[in-house]
């Protein structure tokens, strides 16, 4: 168990520029931040897109998804999945569901009990 | 393909949370996400330069060391319209600008601790205190490991008697699931007292807003600025 966490860190060189040539350079969108546990959703009547990431973004949110499980199961780093999220959610591809406040006592209530009753 | 689908919007349309686990390097978070999670982990990682920069200038690629920094999560799904993300905070210390946006908008945090170990998770404590997040303190079971008294490392530590310290197995899904709930119950509680209107610090815990387990003891009131000072007296005289 002590060695779990070695393979957090991998360095690398050289390929740090490639996933960001999909957004164009930026690390962010002008539609905003979007939070790690953020869920994501098609809108009604939405086209899917043609580029190939965005499709597969697109595909992936037919089931709401998280921005953290968009950038696993499409294997683009965090930074990238939020930007090319965002752009989508900005034309109005995707929706971006709630998320809750970190005071939300019912929130915190359903939760537990919740995973209490499990 | 630029065809409309047919898609049907999804009916489902769940509400997202978040807790963080979190601690020193090889404390057991990948095996704590494992246990608690209804599928099976997914990591996500972060490319990062070591200047952090805005923006990535292809012309430095030569001389620049890029660093992935991987995190490991799990998802549980509450009820139809509830999802509960568990979010690992990456290893290493050096990562800690990555921690502020795992840990933004978490209900609270398990802070692992290896009780072999226990100055690994000194600065894992200042962050969420400083954040004024609430924290569970999880003592991970590793074999051969010293079985202290809870209080002692409480006092070793220098936390409160309002941080609950439990012992956690991140390796048995039970046992996992369990420490989750107490953390739960710690946040519920936070929630709970901070939600009485004005509240004077320095006023006795009011019976309709007592904890759920009025035997406990009352919490002496420490603020988080009295404890960061003691952290960093400790953390000083450790050389960090």
């Amino acid at each position: 168990m002590g060695n779990e966490d070695d393979t957090e860190v991998m360095e690398s060189e050289g390929s740090f520029m490639r996933p960001y040539l999909l957004t164009g350079g930026r690390t962010r969108s002008d539609a905003g931040e979007l939070a790690v546990e953020a869920m994501v959703a098609v809108s009604a009547g939405s086209t899917k897109p043609d580029q190939k990431e965005l499709a597969q973004i697109y595909t992936l949110c037919e089931t709401p998804n998280s921005i953290a499980e968009i950038s696993a199961k499409c294997s683009m780093p965090l930074g990238v999945a939020r930007v090319l999220v965002a752009d989508l959610w900005g034309a109005g591809t995707l929706e971006v569901l709630e998320t809750t406040r970190s005071d939300d006592i019912a929130i915190v209530r359903r939760l537990l009990d919740g995973i209490r009753n499990r | 393909m630029a065809s409309a689908t047919d898609n049907a919007v999804p009916q489902a349309r769940p509400v997202s949370a978040k807790v963080v686990v979190s601690g020193g390097f090889g404390v057991g978070k990948t095996t704590f996400v494992s246990a608690v999670s209804e599928i099976a982990p997914l990591r996500t990682e972060a490319k990062m330069t070591s200047a952090a920069s805005e923006v990535d200038d292809a012309t430095f690629v030569q001389q620049k060391t890029s660093t992935t920094v991987a995190m490991d999560f799990g998802k549980i799904t509450v009820d139809q319209g509830l999802v509960l993300y568990v979010f690992g905070t990456p290893g290493q210390d050096r990562f800690g600008f990555m921690w502020n946006d795992i840990t933004a908008g978490a209900l609270g945090a398990l802070i692992l601790v290896d009780t072999r170990r226990l100055d690994e998770c000194f600065n894992a404590i200042d962050f969420f205190e400083q954040r004024s997040v609430p924290f569970v303190i999880g003592l991970n079971q590793f074999d051969g490991a010293p079985q202290h008294g809870i209080e002692d490392i409480r006092e070793a530590l220098d936390l409160g008697a309002d941080v609950p310290i439990v012992r956690t197995d991140a390796r048995n899904s039970d046992g996992a699931l369990d420490t989750l709930v107490q953390l739960l119950s710690h946040i519920l509680t936070t929630l709970s007292q901070a939600a009485v209107p004005a509240a004077a610090p320095a006023a006795p815990t009011t019976p309709e807003v007592a904890p759920p387990n009025p035997s406990a003891r009352p919490a002496p009131v420490v603020t988080n600025d009295m404890r960061s000072a003691a952290m960093s007296a400790l953390a000083a005289e450790r050389g960090q």
